[in-house]
């Protein structure tokens, strides 16, 4: 036993990297398939966009760059199925600046895709990267078409018919915010803050804790955190659209919903590794204790 | 005997008769303009016009901006839209500028020119409606505005309250420092990651390995940034003092040349401009992650014994944390930002939280000026802290005066 | 030439006043350190009077503030050409020193040639850093997918070794404080996935018990993190909203000068 309590506390963190990478390897590779529960955060969210009427105008952004794409993407194409299913048109825009684009390029694509009889320009535009985000944010309260003149393709604002109704950011009935760092908190402060418009945001995992503020101040609707809420969201959409379920039941694509027996896995590890370390802790201490009696 | 018209031009001086034909017109067509311009086909009498329609300068803007507000009359069919029409100069047609949806009630014409009189005009459409013809179609009366000009205004009025809350934070901020050049003493709490500081440059010195100082991914346009560049003069000067060499990798260009200059001139005050090398204060890359793998690999290979991640991070912060602690550095972390801390406070020895980073140079320097700067965020933050309860007390009671006046715009 | 107010005022502040002024630090040092403190009084005035007076020559689409940020960001391009350099003398001087790690230095100035380069031919034909008129991905791009967005999800997959091991080595229930953040932790974690469900999965009988034991704990981790989570986040950002307000102040006053490297007295 102290040789275990000692190996235990001087444990190689190499050992732990490699429990870790089993742990979250061995769920990707043959899915458990676990139940995801869903918390009020990310009902308020979906049931705000459920009560959304055909022609109502969503404004998706696309705040975040690869490294979070695992957590984020899952969010913005659940949403914009929602969307799509709904008839809500959708208004894509992309404020980070390292990767942004080609993810919200790609998400675009590929939902779209799922529903043929949409139409660029009617159903659906994108108004590409945009420099200085809080800037922008502000002056989306006077004209959209002063901080994005064209849209990504390069055609101006003013011949697309679906802008011809949406002059500013008033004329959109929501906001949704895939971020990371701090552009999340910029859509609060420039836009919810100024001009009233709903925001419901999807931060990665580690900055959903500070949108709690938020959420309970009444400036956000709703909240998606990390790959749980996209996972949330999920079952909520194939439950609500049995249409939608077939893209989270395929083996190839990743989904959140798959993610989440990684997570659970790794969590479980993770905990076995704290009780032992204090159970090791805990020995340590009561035999210095009777060797110091 | 003369005819009239042949008397008249008799009797006007051939000269004047351009400009009097001229001014006639004008006056003919202002009188036109001011009575009514032409406007749209009659009104059907299914369609009730808008109401209270007003077009105004947009107050408290830059100019270019005229605001039209009205009411919906009742009644109207789902699909009857707004049409909103604007005669311009100089040629004062109406054209359509915009048409919204029902239940909007206001419209901001961002496309006005300051100084040049516009004259606006309200009317319902409806596609599915027919008009009294019996064509589908029909419009309401249309409901016209007084002229309007835009103009830039001298103020904005709805953040009046901001800046008076600005006025008395500085007032407080700039009494409290004359508080503590009168020489009166002020008490700054314990604050274990500063006291930590000469701590670590100490064991550095004697272990005779580098100072390894992070100040953060963000640019200096970021104050956590700015309050982590003075942090790093200190230390730098504590180095410089004692001989120990400092590393500062950056990972933002303005960052990096702040970063140089701040050190340049702590090694100059200190009598040490021998010890100062420029790859001292040197520049990674721009990207968050390489920049984290290439001061995580240099934390690997040189194995600092001490280390400073002190400004604004984000996800790389407990990457970087954790590569230090595996090296056995002390470490001193400070944000201001929430999101990281929990990182920094499982992986740090010492971590500065919220404020504290900000009271950092005074807490260093001790002097008057800053410590006063401090004590008066201190009762700001009071006052703040008293609104609260006092606003939430009355809220609880249905009373939302406290809230209402401290939102902003 | 354009001669609007705001554009003559931005000249005069941030152009001729500071050749003024460093021509008159050459004649007494002393006066060097001030014209930096005065380009941050007139640079941060400028947009707080901006944010009340909304004249065009101060707040207009043109005005002095948005030149301002404008200029932040040509002022942002220049100091990274400054940092590139510096990369390139640093890596240089290592490779000629044969110093340690010298091949690493060797790839990092192989990578910044070959990608820099890609993104001047970028410039050069036209075809920018994105996709070919046919469609394929400009050379920029084919380096940007296989490489840098491969990496960076390496990089940032690190995190997830490093939580555990920090974990690990962190919730040790040594005092108080430490008992109640290991507490928190084990809900919320337990709370956030369906752990029980999982250690449940293989005795059928459990799997009631263990449904409803989750959601429990899946309503106890939202109200931890609504309510003193919340409340502490809440706590935070209003202190550190207020000392960054203080610090502004001083900054922009020219009372903090800690930044400029100055010391007391200085």
């Amino acid at each position: 036993m102290p040789g275990f309590i000692d190996r235990m506390l001087t444990l190689d963190r190499r050992w732990i990297f490699l429990f870790v990478l089993v742990s979250v390897a061995t769920p990707i590779i043959y899915p458990i398939g676990l139940p995801v529960t869903t918390t009020g955060s990310t009902r308020a969210a979906f049931e705000y966009i459920e009560a959304l009427k055909p022609g109502d105008v969503v404004w998706i952004s696309f705040d975040y760059g690869p490294s979070s794409a695992p957590e984020n993407d899952p969010m913005a194409e659940a949403i914009m199925r929602q969307c799509f299913t709904k008839k809500v048109r959708v208004l894509v825009s992309v404020f980070y600046p390292l990767g942004g684009l080609g993810l919200a390029n790609s998400a675009v694509a590929k939902v779209t895709a799922e529903f043929p009889d949409l139409k660029y320009g009617e159903d659906y535009v994108n108004l590409g990267y945009k420099d200085g985000a809080a800037a922008v944010m502000h002056r989306l309260g006077d004209d959209i078409s002063g901080p994005f003149p064209t849209d990504v393709n390069g055609r101006p604002i003013g011949e697309i018919p679906m802008m011809r109704g949406i002059h500013d950011i008033r004329q959109v009935k929501l906001v949704f915010t895939a971020a990371t760092g701090i552009i999340g908190e910029w859509w609060i402060t420039q836009v919810h803050s100024q001009f009233g418009t709903p925001i419901i945001i999807g931060p990665t995992a580690v900055s959903a804790p500070k949108y709690y503020a938020y959420l309970n101040a009444g400036q956000l609707l709703g909240m998606l955190g990390g790959m749980k809420g996209a996972a949330e969201y999920e079952k909520l959409l194939a439950g609500a659209h049995p249409e939608l379920a077939k893209f989270y039941k395929t083996t190839r694509a990743f989904t959140a919903t798959k993610g989440m027996d990684g997570q659970t896995v790794i969590h479980t590890v993770i905990l076995a590794f704290i009780v032992l370390g204090n159970y090791a802790f805990f020995r340590a201490r009561a035999a210095k204790k009777r060797g110091a009696a | 005997m003369r005819t009239g018209a042949r008397s008249l031009a008799h009797i006007v001086n051939p000269l004047f008769r351009a400009p009097l034909l001229a001014s006639l017109l004008l006056t003919l067509s202002v009188s036109a303009f001011a009575i009514a311009p032409e406007t749209s086909s009659p009104a059907a009498p299914e369609l009730p016009p808008a109401q209270d329609f007003v077009a105004k300068d947009r107050p408290g803007d830059s100019g270019n901006s005229i605001l039209l507000t009205w009411k919906d009359p009742a009644g109207l069919p789902a699909e009857a839209k707004l049409q909103i029409r604007r005669a311009e100069p100089p040629a004062y047609e109406w054209s359509e500028i915009q048409t919204v949806k029902q239940g909007v009630g206001r419209y901001v014409d961002s496309s006005a020119r300051d100084r040049a009189v516009y004259r606006y005009e309200i009317r319902v459409v409806s596609d599915a409606t027919p008009d009294s013809a019996g064509i589908a179609g029909a419009v309401s009366a249309p409901l016209l505005s007084d002229p309007v000009t835009s103009k830039d205004n001298w103020f904005r009025a709805e953040r009046s309250n901001s800046l008076i809350a600005s006025i008395l934070f500085i007032g407080i901020i700039l009494g409290s420092i004359r508080y503590a050049q009168s020489g009166r003493k002020i008490f700054i709490r314990r604050i274990a990651g500063l006291n930590a500081v000469d701590e670590a440059i100490g064991r550095a010195t004697e272990i005779g390995k580098k100072v390894f100082y992070i100040p953060g991914i963000q640019s200096m346009d970021d104050i956590q940034t700015i309050a982590s560049i003075a942090i790093l003069g200190h230390v730098a000067r504590a180095t410089a003092r004692y001989g120990t060499d400092l590393d500062v990798p950056n990972k933002d260009p303005l960052t990096f040349v702040s970063a140089r200059e701040a050190v340049k001139a702590a090694y100059l005050s200190e009598g040490r401009p021998d010890l100062f090398r420029e790859d001292m204060v040197n520049y990674v890359t721009y990207d968050q992650f390489a920049y984290t793998a290439a001061v995580s690999a240099r934390m690997i290979r040189e194995k600092p014994a001490a280390i400073f991640l002190i400004g604004y991070f984000f996800a790389e912060s407990l990457i970087l944390a954790e590569t230090g602690q595996s090296t056995g550095a002390i470490q001193i972390a400070g944000q201001a930002d929430p999101t990281q801390l929990p990182f920094f406070v499982a992986t740090c020895d010492y971590t500065l939280i919220g404020e504290e980073l900000y009271a950092a140079s005074a807490y260093l320097s001790r002097e008057p000026v800053l410590m006063g700067s401090t004590r008066g965020q201190d009762i700001a933050k009071g006052i703040l802290l008293l609104l609260g309860i006092v606003g939430v007390v009355l809220a609880s009671f249905g009373n939302t005066w406290i809230a209402d006046h401290l939102k902003t715009q | 030439m354009n001669l609007e107010f705001g554009r003559v005022a931005l000249v005069v502040l941030f152009g001729i006043l500071p050749i003024i002024g460093i021509a008159m630090g050459l004649r007494a040092p002393s006066l060097r350190s001030r014209i930096p403190i005065f380009i941050g009084i007139f640079a941060g005035f400028i947009p707080i009077v901006a944010l009340y007076v909304p004249k065009a020559f101060l707040s207009g689409e043109t005005g002095m503030s948005s030149r301002l940020d404008l200029w932040l960001i040509i002022l942002a391009a220049f100091a990274l050409l400054l940092g590139i350099v510096n990369v390139v003398q640093n890596s240089s001087r290592k490779i000629g020193r044969r110093e340690k790690g010298w091949p690493y230095a060797v790839v990092l100035l192989t990578g910044l040639a070959v990608t820099g380069s890609f993104g001047i031919y970028g410039a050069v034909t036209g075809h920018g850093i994105g996709f070919m008129p046919d469609g394929s991905s400009t050379p920029f791009k084919w380096v940007e997918d296989r490489f840098f967005q491969p990496l960076q999800s390496t990089i940032f997959s690190l995190l997830a070794f490093f939580m555990a091991s920090a974990s690990f080595r962190a919730f040790r229930a040594r005092n108080a404080e430490a008992s109640i953040l290991l507490v928190a932790a084990g809900l919320v974690m337990m709370g956030r996935v369906p752990l029980l469900e999982f250690l449940a999965a293989p005795i059928p009988p459990l799997h009631a018990a263990a449904a409803s034991a989750s959601q429990f704990l899946g309503k106890l981790t939202e109200w931890i993190m609504d309510t003193p989570n919340g409340a502490a986040q809440s706590g935070i950002i209003i202190g550190a909203a207020l000392g960054a307000a203080s610090m502004a102040i001083r900054v922009i006053l020219g009372i903090e000068r800690g930044y400029l490297g100055l010391g007391k007295g200085e």
